[in-house]
């Protein structure tokens, strides 16, 4: 029986009605990886410790028991090589896990491998991997999106039902809408941090990819944890996220942002969105107008905010305590410069010194303070919406999925490719991405951004509309049985 | 943004740009501080800044030491170390 593009629910069942066993689960996992090697989702695999797991699943009351996920290469894994899509760690092997990587492996779940990603996950279309570009299932030359686009592709391609992401400017949510699935970046603090290689701590937040809302919110039950490793992980009950997943959204009042200027995007795009507006109004949900008068300062404030954090956080790659050395430096700071030179790509080169640049004598009032001032307006904004709604909908990308190289070599044309995500990473809030429809015959998808850990309602509308419609169900291959 | 401040602002960075790409690297520079440029014409007086979306909850826990000593864990994953440091070239003659 075939295993491709199942859900984390229905292999569960398979499992728990013995049509498939642990073992043949994860060996029919690495044939299906193998047999897609192509679209390079996978940097390194875990085949070997993922078998004698699977031989020896003891806890069988998870419903993520014996499930295959494959976490992306950015989180610690205890011996597994960690590379973060880059060259500087490319044979970095982890004396710990993240938090998160332990919470899903008690819960059962078989870590089959590490997922590619753009470098230090900066990046949109992962284009910017030491380890080679991740092409997207859905056509030949397509970016999957990035920065999580192997652990998009993965599940897009049906090779596993659910992957790990990371969620800084849109990581999760713009290579689920570019690849067809759905993903969540939670509120900021939800998840442990502990054991993800930093890239801007004040908007880093993992989160779960897979084919459903549904199983979005099966992983999310186990990510989840307050972690005294971290001090900006919450403090605070975790609730079950599938408990209200059924609840009628009649009524609910979902917020329509006046200043994303939808005329600007492709038509076809415009389309798909209204047609998802139409099926919501059918299932009793009403939408509102708002304002979020300082949304269009997102994408710049960004820009200061990461790239500053990012300057210090990368500054621990000096080639002294882990990671590549440069050979024959001449004294300490040449160490430090021929390591970090070789080390780093391109892109990750721009940012740090981006950061270096508005953090420096001089400008820091200029660029860094004020970033953050806007950086609370925008909070603001959010905080007055929803005031009025209980979610806000916008497209959750310009367009669907581009060819590798399209982009030309404008960065900035880069970055505004996260222009409808980049504002629940600024105010901290939950957000995901679902697919709502296709733009020549690629998946495009719908965002949903929540209140301050309001998980539960975002994941409750998403799976409302995946309960009535059958855009999650559509694979490459065509309609999913 | 000129080629004399992309040399400051790489020193800084511990980066040394490729004689090649500095032209590239500049211009891309330019034209991302021209973007967010755009930050200048908003009114942000007597607003805070806004450092962690967590300002309001986030917690700190006692000052105990909980790690143990796990010195040969990471000197063994270093690139160049004996059984007690970490090797750097020398910095004192």
């Amino acid at each position: 029986m075939s295993i491709r593009y199942k859900t984390i629910k229905e292999l569960s069942y398979m499992l728990k009605n013995k049509e498939i066993s642990n073992k043949e689960l994860i060996e029919e996992t690495f044939k299906l990886i193998k047999d897609n090697q192509y679209l390079n989702s996978f940097i390194t695999l875990n085949k070997e410790k993922a078998l004698e797991k699977a031989s020896n699943i003891d806890n069988t009351s998870s419903l993520l028991s014996g499930i295959p996920i494959a976490q992306k290469d950015l989180f610690c894994t205890k011996d597994l090589r960690t590379t973060c899509g880059s060259n500087m760690l490319s044979d970095f092997i982890p004396p710990y896990s993240a938090t998160v990587i332990e919470n899903l492996e008690n819960a059962g779940c078989i870590s089959v491998g590490k997922t590619n990603m753009d470098e230090f996950a900066m990046g949109s279309s992962n284009e910017t991997s030491f380890f080679g570009n991740v092409l997207n299932p859905w056509g030949e030359n397509l970016v999957p999106g990035g920065s999580s686009g192997g652990s998009a592709s993965a599940v897009a391609a049906g090779l596993v039902p659910a992957a790990t992401g990371t969620d800084t400017g849109g990581s999760i949510r713009q290579p689920a809408s570019l690849c067809g699935i759905s993903g969540l970046k939670p509120t900021y603090g939800r998840i442990s941090r502990w054991g993800m290689i930093a890239f801007a701590s004040s908007l880093d937040q993992a989160g779960p990819m897979a084919r459903t809302a549904e199983d979005c919110a099966i992983m999310l039950n186990e990510m989840c944890s307050h972690d005294p490793k971290d001090t900006t992980s919450i403090d605070e009950a975790v609730p079950d996220f599938t408990a209200t997943l059924d609840e009628s959204i009649k009524g609910l009042k979902i917020g329509i942002v006046k200043e994303f200027d939808l005329s600007r995007l492709d038509n076809a795009v415009v389309k798909v969105f209204e047609e998802t507006k139409r099926h919501y109004e059918s299932l009793g949900a009403e939408f509102v107008e708002i304002s979020l008068p300082n949304i269009s300062l997102s994408v710049p404030t960004y820009y200061v905010v990461a790239p500053a954090e990012c300057s210090s956080n990368l500054s621990r790659f000096d080639g002294v305590k882990f990671g590549k050395r440069s050979m024959d430096p001449i004294n300490l700071e040449d160490l430090y410069i021929k390591t970090r030179s070789e080390g780093f790509g391109d892109e990750v080169k721009r940012r740090i010194l981006i950061g270096s640049y508005v953090l420096s004598a001089g400008f820091y009032d200029a660029y860094y303070k004020k970033a953050q001032q806007v950086r609370r307006l925008i909070k603001n904004d959010f905080d007055e919406a929803y005031k009025l709604v209980d979610v806000i909908m916008s497209p959750t990308t310009r367009g669907a999925a581009f060819e590798a190289g399209s982009k030309g070599s404008d960065p900035i044309q880069m970055y505004l490719e996260d222009l409808f995500t980049i504002p629940a990473n600024l105010a901290g809030l939950p957000a995901l991405s679902i697919p709502n429809g296709m733009v020549d015959s690629k998946p495009v998808g719908v965002q949903l951004i929540g209140n301050f850990l309001e998980e539960q309602k975002i994941l409750q509308v998403a799976h409302s509309f995946q309960k009535s419609t059958d855009w999650h169900l559509k694979t490459p291959d065509g309609d999913k049985a | 943004m000129d080629k004399k401040t992309v040399t400051t602002i790489s020193y800084l960075s511990r980066l040394k740009i490729d004689k090649n790409n500095e032209d590239k690297i500049t211009s891309d520079l330019e034209n991302i501080i021209t973007f967010v440029d755009q930050l200048n014409d908003v009114s942000v007086e007597g607003i805070e800044p806004l450092t962690s979306p967590l300002e309001k909850i986030a917690k700190t826990r006692s000052d105990k030491v909980t790690a143990k000593n796990n010195k040969e864990i990471f000197l063994e994953r270093a690139p160049k170390s004996n059984e007690d440091y970490f090797l750097v070239p020398r910095v004192v003659e």
